[in-house]
């Protein structure tokens, strides 16, 4: 079985609802935001998902967005940042990294050597939004030899069948969109209709034996408690990182103290 | 150009956020449907002819010709469009669609502002709601363009992320598609993005080169030996190609932007000398011009529209495998070129379009004197008269802008008339 996926049903014996928080490495500076992950996890968030800066990260908000590209204005490298997390992984047994980021900087990394070293580092799924799988059986592969899972995205407006197929095909966790957009506030809200949040999950659920996650716009702890009993992972992105801009990292713990405790 | 499942070589395909997979599907589908319907084909070619004024000409030059003493060189006048480029055949061909697909509303991006316009055109003339985002930097280099945009009733967006220029607006048009795909549809302005962009672009712009086949032979009773045109995006280039690409006696050429210099920032050479590399960005793979962290990079050319990051997938595929010779034109012989054209033949090219010129006259005097070359001009240059004046460093323009700024009505001067 998956290593993410054993993980996840471990931890829920014991908690209702699951944490994961987003992280820009590089960002503001790649201590920092190293920093910053290890006070989440002293914290006890179950995981951190980590987001390797892309200079053109089309499935994100304008808080992520500059975000990275503040990151981005020192030089990163993918070989340092998996390193850097493999330590942190080992420091904080009790919690997970997940890599998020974008085809073209991993691409570039290698996708094979991708999944190697995460696996070598504990980092146990990718996240890749701009990967459709159907161009993605080499990736595929190289996620099963190590070990580790591809973590494929559903949103409310997936086709049935396709919906089905991607549940199908997923191992570690889904992580299910939870609305039409890009992450966090954004001034393109609003447009696109919304299916009931709860029908979408049950209608997920039909499908998927991998743990759900669920992300994109979460950021008050009613949210949450909709989720509970629903999903088994509740993501929580851009509104960490206005927290964080607005008031540091005691503003984001706060955050998450009000939003899982 | 058929893709095999939206592949062109290594290039192209669909690499979109899993939320934009069903509307991209949707026009896949459309647009398979579309091309095939001979009554949408003929909507279209009456469009064409009735609201943008083609076919275009083909002129020769006789001038240019005698000043090189070698090709006889003409021109395929995309400049003659309504708009003045060749973006024109675009919208109106992806606006027709539109309002097949029932949508309401289009979302556009822009560098210098000719495919903004030509959207806004005929959004308005369809009746559909227009969105156009653009770099705030574009927005000040190319004002002239928005003010336009804005008269056409279009909302124009100022992009302030990254370098704020065209790939900065073209992730926020994907961004805005991203939520509003339900009833707005990405009218995207060049044959690059996902599938089946480059290929439903080209599809339309081909009418450019399916024109140059019937005039070439009427006018001097052969395909032309040598075509040329320059490469931003890629439309322009794709649309004059294309249609003679299996008439192997035909060589192409494409010209690129070679800016200020060959260091990473001044220039928009993807295509040659090493300079671009393989890369997934934006929603398809191409050639990128990106570092080895394969972050993409900031580029330069004295024409807006020609400073794109990325290239079409087709004419990235057709570089690599032979069929188009890719070179490359400095700013400077840019402006020469267009100077000589202005002086010889009385036409204003546009600084995009001059490109193309450049890499033209550069092997003109060197080609057999009954030899034929088409160069497409892609479009005018009206749109580049601040830019132009600055670049030959003209005396008057200045004092001209001084003056009609002091006599510009300022809402201070409106309220003392009321």
């Amino acid at each position: 079985m998956s290593q993410l996926a054993t993980f996840i049903a471990e931890k829920r014996q014991n908690k209702p609802i699951l944490s994961m928080t987003h992280v820009v490495y590089g960002y503001p500076s790649v201590e920092e935001s190293l920093n910053w992950m290890e006070k989440l996890m002293e914290e006890g968030v179950d995981f951190i998902e980590v987001q390797f800066p892309f200079s053109d990260p089309v499935a994100d908000g304008p808080s992520i967005v500059a975000a990275c590209h503040k990151a981005l204005e020192q030089k990163l490298d993918v070989e340092t940042c998996l390193s850097q997390l493999g330590k942190i992984a080992k420091n904080f047994p009790d919690s997970r990294i997940v890599l998020m980021s974008y085809l073209n900087p991993m691409y570039r990394f290698g996708l094979d050597k991708l999944a190697k070293r995460a696996a070598e580092e504990n980092i146990l799924g990718l996240i890749l939004p701009d990967l459709p799988i159907e161009q993605a059986a080499t990736y595929q592969s190289a996620c099963k030899a190590n070990n580790i899972d591809p973590v494929w995205l559903v949103t409310p407006v997936t086709p049935p069948d396709r919906l089905a197929m991607l549940a199908n095909q997923a191992s570690g966790f889904l992580y299910c969109v939870a609305r039409s957009g890009v992450t966090g506030h954004s001034s393109h809200e609003g447009k696109a209709k919304q299916t009931s949040l709860d029908d979408y999950l049950a209608q997920i659920k039909q499908h998927a034996s991998a743990p759900m996650g669920v992300g994109f716009g979460i950021r008050e702890r009613a949210q949450i408690e909709q989720l509970t009993g629903k999903a088994d992972i509740a993501i929580i992105g851009s509104a960490l990182l206005d927290a964080y801009n607005q008031g540091g990292q005691e503003a984001g713990i706060k955050l998450i103290k009000d939003l899982f405790h | 150009m058929q893709s095999e499942n939206g592949f062109y070589g290594q290039y192209g395909g669909s690499y979109i956020p899993e939320i934009l997979y069903s509307s991209q599907q949707q026009i896949l589908h459309a647009f398979e449907e579309a091309k095939n319907d001979p009554e949408f084909l003929a909507e279209l070619n009456k469009q064409w002819q009735q609201f943008s004024g083609r076919p275009t000409p083909l002129t020769f030059c006789a001038n240019l010709t005698e000043h090189f003493g070698g090709a006889q060189i003409y021109l395929k006048r995309e400049d003659l469009n309504h708009s003045g480029a060749h973006k024109m055949n675009n919208v109106i061909g992806q606006g027709l669609l539109v309002k097949r697909m029932g949508k309401k509303r289009v979302i556009a991006e822009t560098g210098a502002g000719q495919h903004g316009i030509a959207t806004a055109l005929v959004a308005a003339r369809l009746g559909l709601e227009c969105t156009i985002y653009m770099g705030a930097k574009d927005i000040e280099r190319q004002y002239p363009n928005v003010f336009w945009m804005k008269q056409l009733g279009a909302t124009v967006v100022p992009v302030t992320t990254g370098a704020q220029t065209l790939r900065d607006a073209l992730d926020e048009a994907l961004r805005d598609w991203s939520s509003s795909h339900e009833e707005s549809h990405y009218l995207i302005g060049t044959s690059c993005g996902c599938a089946p962009f480059p290929e439903m672009v080209a599809f339309f712009q081909s009418v450019i080169g399916n024109e140059v086949r019937e005039q070439s032979v009427a006018q001097f009773g052969q395909f032309p030996d040598r075509l040329y045109a320059c490469v931003g995006g890629g439309s322009n280039a794709c649309g004059l190609f294309l249609p003679f690409l299996d008439d192997k006696e035909v060589e192409m050429v494409g010209v690129e932007a070679g800016g200020k210099g060959l260091e990473l920032g001044e220039h928009s050479i993807r295509l040659s000398h090493n300079l671009g590399q393989p890369g997934i960005a934006q929603g398809f793979a191409t050639m990128f011009l990106q570092d080895n962290a394969g972050q993409l990079q900031e580029t330069h050319s004295i024409a807006a529209g020609l400073d794109y990051v990325g290239v079409s997938p087709i004419i990235a595929h057709l570089a690599e495998t032979g069929r188009i010779n890719m070179t490359y034109a400095m700013d400077d012989e840019v402006i020469a070129a267009c100077t000589l054209l202005l002086k010889k033949e009385g036409i204003i090219p546009a600084l995009e379009s001059s490109h193309a010129l450049a890499g033209a006259f550069k092997d003109a005097p060197n080609l057999p004197k009954d030899s034929k070359i088409v160069i497409n001009l892609s479009g005018r240059g009206d749109k580049d008269i601040f830019n132009v004046a600055k670049a030959v460093e003209d005396e008057t323009f200045p004092q001209f802008l001084t003056d009609y700024l002091a006599s510009y009505p300022t809402t201070q001067n409106k309220g003392d008339k009321a």
